[in-house]
């Protein structure tokens, strides 16, 4: 019999009161609880990159992150990241403007990181930006237009 | 699916509450700073049957801190790869550790796991064991000590590690910080993670030097291999082909082969040992040109 | 009458525009619904029981433990079901009941109220077996005495093939120079990032409907059909978003009919998902192969023959990986000219996992092997590299060996203008490096593959339905399939040019098969071509009889209109006449009472080849070259690219930024060909079926990538198009490995070009293969 535990967070800017198991993972949280679908696992062993989520701003592997830890925190996932009006947000609409996008699985941890890192590295380097998601594994592209679509991110800035 | 048969999460806001937890437990307890390794082998069902427990270190604040102790440099056992990375401090003193903490697997990963974590995991090729020995570093462990406040001891990294993930710590220990003396002046250090990317691998062989010379000969020497025996190893049979000696291509032919035969690689799927063997000898060479310059 | 005063649109074209994907917003912003991501009412979770044991017989399997946990509402083994053998050497089946024959093989499957519960009654299913001796090449499985894998496969090979043009013997005669060398290629994966699923459900009825990742939707519906035991029309395509495919979904891999099983035991609809382990170790794989290669020159560098002979290690059961010589036929026989060609493959069943169908079918491992030799013939000829490839080159109008008919053909140019770009002249044999422990280097490769399809099935067409609501909002009924790579951008992007209406007023329905016409599937490069001209025929149809009908409303000739930007316009100078909309709605309710529904169904002029593989199985070719400059760390054994230069004969570029990615896309996977991605096996099974240890190139890996499209308009293409979805993956790898010939004077003749590899090979001044790793061919060179 384990203990459940409460949890008391900020998800997409709105509270939120859940109910957890002890060793339960945020992705479970935000994908079989919260039904935040748009994060995706590839491989739930902090290798891929696709499970990414903000915590506090931070990228994380969602896979790999406790959900009880997440009380008291504000978590981002990729339906949290909306635009003006009904439109797309600016660091999605540079993936999706420079064909970043093929069948979209890892796209949704690839954003948010990739905005992450812009917001905490206005200037970076080639090989920052490079590094930056070293992390996000992608099968289709071959990563040169997610590249593009960081110093689209950067050239524009991003709030 | 995971965390089946974990039981509680516990959240001290103290070290000596956290440590009380531990001294306490019924059922086996295990500290979790990043918990990146404990979910991965709780995600491969490689944690022990029965019931256990987790205590996250994340809010006791006794964990934190890269700090200047004197010319020492203390490191708080909860301080994230991103933080080490990030450090001007350790930028400055101590390059080789910031450069190996942030060559270590991801960003998303480097945010949340902690040079504890990656000592108590003692992985033969954890990341920041071959500085730290480079470093001739402290690990500095507490345990619950009633009302006077915790039992600390210090030992030295190159006897923390006992074998594959297996340490001298004790199940109600906590690592508290790590404690770096000042080298001695001069020294310079490298490391090298061979790799097709720049981090994302887990180390097949890496080593690193620190090199004091006076002139063009060696004045003293620390050799570090990882990912070359059965745990993160000082190389005292190539530091003594160093020590001493003049920087020439005997000496480097010397040292390099003498690396070569005092590693003790296995042969698993990251590369066998005649090519772990092979890189212990070109590393060294590396080092010292990268030293050099 | 002119009106000075009315607007006027200009002729416009969407061609080779960059032209962001139709479905980039839904996928960027999560919104898609992926199979992890379905849900039905009701719905129960499947696992599956794997093999303990790679060959064995099965004496018992005891599912009473799982049956009675908590949660389980179905457990099924083969004598539960009707066990239908599948796949191309009909030696598959859903569940395993006598035998099994390679470590992902299945024995039992649960469906539960959670997946965590499904896996735990697997854990709980107690089997004994009784031990086979195994065999884990294909030169133990051919040896005589050897134990049959599967009875019905005599000597355990199941398939042969052999092709010949010309007359071999007689080109050696011809031959001042002749060659050989043995190639050995190894096992890896698509390592999708979405992982595989399905979800069955039976209706009140019996129909059953299949969320399904296939990339055959047609095909896939009638071998299911055979397989579960349902009539076809009774079984509901519907294909979900999938997160990759890369040739993985071209066949029915045995969880599939298993889900059904399960569904139709627990009389609920069952979802089962594979997590990334399962993935590694289920999947099929890249086919792996040993190609003895022989060819010859004359002195002035003229190819005179070239013959193969190929080993595959077919695992243990059989998918579309024993077809891939009908791929590797076209490379050898067609790759240049080559007037005397012999090749012959074994087919071979072994213990090990099984291959299928992966981007480029075949033609890596053939392009490997044939511009490898290539460049050792070069250099035995005392020739440049280029010079040699374009002293044999394949010209427009020309037909191979093979009957392949160029109309156009791409290939000089594309050498050309790869080499000249890459300046090659200069860098080739000459290349400095920055430090002294670093040696870099220049390697080329060409590539040829189908660029319309290659007509293996009856028909290898494609059917369209295209409706205009009243309002000139156009919805293209399309049987072909987005798998990811952009094809329902470009089809929608053909319809509007076609039309002359904006690109957002086309709305694509492409993914069930109650509602779309048929095509036999997305596979060999065929879908922007032959869906495309079929998308093309349908809206061509639509725009005349709106102009038709634009005619009669004005009083106006048909061929002094247009259509633009959704408006009737005078052709001469665009001056704008009606909107679309109204004359569709005068159509429709004048007292024609007629509505814009037309349809097309295209078929290529390919042909089926004839017993001999000889005819032109594509309607185009698509050729392209490949120069990959190389950084050699001698310390560590490190190669790293630095830059790739890719020319490609496309035919013409449709949309710009959807054939760049497939290029970026298809370069990655071929340097992880190349240089990082292996399968490691010790006896049968996998020792790295992870992200950790089976190495994907990551963003810090990827190399400048500088990109030229020939346009060589190819007449039946839509628009002169060609498909590319494979090329880009075909000829990194031995462009890589001649680089570092180049920079090295080592010869490498097996993949990848690991550090482990090019460093011990370094140290020994030529080719060794290190123990851990997996050789198709028993014999196993030095190790130090």
């Amino acid at each position: 019999m384990s203990a459940e535990l409460e949890v008391s967070c900020i998800v997409n800017g709105e509270p939120v009161m859940a109910t957890v198991r002890p060793a339960e993972r945020l992705v479970d949280l935000l994908r079989e609880r919260l039904d935040l679908k748009g994060t995706k696992t590839g491989c739930e062993e902090g290798d891929c990159g696709a499970c990414t989520v903000l915590v506090d701003g931070v990228a994380v592997n969602s896979c790999l992150y406790p959900a009880a830890e997440a009380a008291g925190r504000e978590v981002t996932t990729i339906e949290g990241l909306t635009g003006e009006g009904g439109k797309l947000h600016p660091a999605v609409q540079a993936f999706v403007d420079l064909g970043a996008v093929q069948c979209g699985f890892c796209t949704p941890g690839m954003i948010l990181r990739a905005y992450a890192f812009v917001k905490e590295n206005p200037n970076p380097t080639e090989e920052q930006i490079r590094r930056s998601v070293e992390g996000n594994i992608c099968r289709c592209t071959g990563y040169v237009k997610i590249i593009d679509a960081i110093k689209t991110m950067i050239e524009k800035g991003v709030e | 699916m995971s965390g089946s048969e974990c039981r509680n999460y516990h959240r001290p806001t103290s070290l000596q509450e956290a440590l009380a937890l531990m001294a306490g437990a019924e059922v086996p307890l295990w500290p979790v700073a990043g918990g990146t390794d404990l979910l991965v082998k709780d995600h491969r069902r490689q944690m022990p049957p029965g019931p256990w427990e987790m205590m996250s270190l994340k809010r006791v604040p006794e964990l934190g801190g890269i700090e200047a102790d004197g010319d020492a440099v203390r490191i708080g056992g909860a301080v994230t790869m991103r933080e080490l990375a990030a450090s001007t401090m350790l930028q400055e003193r101590h390059p080789v550790l910031a450069g190996a903490a942030d060559h270590m697997a991801s960003p998303q990963i480097r945010a949340v796991a902690t040079i504890g974590g990656n000592l108590a995991n003692a992985s033969p090729a954890a990341d920041l064991a071959v500085p730290l020995l480079l470093l001739e570093a402290e690990v500095e462990m507490a345990s619950c000590g009633g009302d006077g406040g915790p039992n600390l001891r210090r030992v030295p990294v190159a006897g923390f590690f006992t074998g594959p993930g297996a340490t001298v710590r004790e199940p109600n220990e906590l690592i508290r910080s790590v404690l770096i003396p000042p080298p001695p002046a001069g020294m310079v250090f490298a490391s090298h993670k061979p790799g097709t990317r720049p981090a994302m691998v887990c180390a097949h062989a890496s080593a690193g030097l620190g090199l004091l010379l006076d002139g063009d000969t060696v004045a003293d020497a620390r050799v570090a291999f990882g990912a070359l025996a059965d745990r993160p190893v000082r190389g005292p049979l190539t530091e003594d082909a160093l020590r001493g000696k003049p920087l020439n291509e005997e000496t480097l032919e010397r040292a390099s082969e003498t690396a070569r035969t005092e590693v003790s690689p296995i042969t698993d799927v990251r590369g066998t040992e005649a090519y772990r063997r092979e890189l212990a000898a070109s590393l060294i060479r590396r080092l010292i040109r990268v030293c050099r310059t | 009458m002119s009106n000075d005063a009315a607007p006027k649109i200009p002729r416009e074209s969407l061609i080779g525009k960059r032209i962001p994907k139709l479905d980039g917003p839904e996928r960027a912003t999560g919104r898609s619904t992926y199979i992890h991501d379905l849900v039905r009412p009701r719905m129960l979770h499947g696992a599956i029981r794997r093999t303990d044991r790679i060959h064995a017989k099965i004496l018992s399997i005891r599912t009473e433990r799982a049956k009675s946990l908590p949660g389980v509402k179905a457990v099924i083994t083969a004598d539960d079901i009707e066990n239908v053998p599948f796949g191309h050497g009909r030696d598959n089946y859903a569940l395993k009941g006598d035998k099994v024959t390679c470590e992902r093989d299945e024995i039992a499957a649960v469906a539960a109220e959670t997946e965590a519960i499904a896996r735990e009654a697997c854990r709980l299913i107690e089997v004994e077996y009784e031990d086979l001796p195994p065999l884990f090449s294909p030169e133990e499985a051919l040896k005589p005495g050897a134990p049959l894998i599967h009875e019905k496969h005599e000597g355990n090979v199941p398939f042969r093939y052999d092709y010949a043009h010309g007359d071999v013997a007689a080109g050696e005669q011809e031959s001042d120079v002749v060659l050989e060398d043995t190639f050995n290629l190894h096992f890896m994966t698509h390592c999708c990032m979405g992982s595989s699923g399905i979800l069955a459900e039976f209706d009140a009825r019996g129909g059953l409907t299949l969320w399904s990742l296939t990339q055959v939707p047609f095909l896939y519906q009638r071998d299911m059909s055979r397989i579960v035991g349902v009539p076809p029309e009774r079984i509901r395509v519907i294909q979900v978003t999938i997160g990759g495919g890369f040739g993985s979904k071209l066949d029915i891999y045995p969880f599939e009919p298993i889900a059904v099983h399960l569904a139709r035991a627990a009389g609920r609809p069952v979802r089962l998902l594979f997590n990334r382990h399962e993935e590694f170790i289920a999947s099929p794989t890249r086919q792996p192969t040993e190609i003895r290669l022989r060819c010859g020159a004359k002195k002035d560098g003229t190819l005179t023959f070239r013959d193969a002979h190929l080993v595959h290690d077919n695992g243990g059961r059989t998918s579309w990986g024993a077809t891939t010589p009908f791929v590797m036929m076209h490379c050898f026989s067609s790759l240049y000219r080559v007037p005397h060609v012999r090749f012959h493959t074994t087919v071979v069943n072994t213990n090990n996992p099984c291959s299928g169908s992966m981007r480029g079918y075949g033609n890596l491992q053939a392009t490997f092997a044939v511009e490898s030799q290539l460049d050792r013939l070069a250099e035995e000829l005392g020739m440049d590299p280029l010079e040699l490839r374009l002293k044999n080159c394949l010209e427009q109008g020309e037909t191979t060996g093979q009957g392949m008919y160029l109309e156009t053909c791409g290939q000089r140019e594309c050498l050309t203008t790869a080499a000249n770009s890459a300046a090659w002249t200069e860098k080739h044999g000459r290349m400095g490096a920055p430090e002294p422990h670093l040696k870099r280097g220049i390697g080329l490769a060409s590539m040829v593959h189908v660029g319309g399809g290659a007509k293996i099935y009856h028909s290898d067409g494609c059917g369209t339905i295209l409706r205009a609501d009243d309002y000139a909002n156009f919805t293209l009924i399309t049987g072909s399939s987005e798998i990811g790579q952009g094809s329902e951008t470009v089809l929608a992007m053909i319809v509007a040019e076609t039309l002359g209406v904006p690109l957002e007023r086309i709305k694509v329905i492409n993914d069930d098969t109650a509602v779309t016409p048929w095509d036999v599937g997305v596979h060999a490069s065929r879908t922007t071509f032959v869906a495309g001209n079929s998308a093309r025929g349908a809206a061509e149809k639509a725009r005349a009889k709106m102009l038709a009908a634009a005619a009669e409303q004005l009083g106006i000739q048909v061929d002094q209109l247009d259509i633009r930007r959704g408006q009737v316009v005078k052709a001469a100078d665009g001056e704008v006449l009606i909107e679309l909309g109204k004359v569709i709605r005068k159509l429709h309710f004048s007292k024609k009472f007629e509505t814009v529904v037309t349809e097309h169904y295209f078929e290529p002029s390919s042909e089926m080849q004839n017993r001999e593989f000889k005819g032109n199985v594509s309607p185009t070719y698509a050729f392209g070259t490949h120069v990959v400059e190389v950084e050699v760390d001698t310390e560590t054994g490190v190669v790293r690219p630095l830059k790739v230069t890719a020319a490609h004969d496309a035919g013409k570029v449709l949309n710009r930024l959807g054939i760049e990615g497939q290029v970026e896309g298809g370069v990655a996977m071929g340097l992880g060909y190349g240089l990082t991605e292996e399968l490691v096996l010790r006896e049968g099974r996998i020792q790295n079926p992870d992200f950790r240890d089976y190495k994907l190139i990551t963003a810090p890996e990827m190399p400048e990538v500088e990109m030229h499209f020939i346009e060589t308009d190819a007449p039946e293409g839509p628009f002169g198009a060609k498909g590319i979805g494979e090329a880009p993956a075909i000829c990194v790898a031995p462009a890589l490995a001649n680089a570092v010939y180049d920079a090295t004077g080592i010869r490498f003749r097996r993949l990848p070009l690991t550090p482990e590899r090019v460093l011990l090979s370094l140290r020994a001044g030529r080719e060794l293969l290190p123990r851990t790793s997996h050789s198709p061919s028993a014999a196993e060179p030095d190790t130090p």
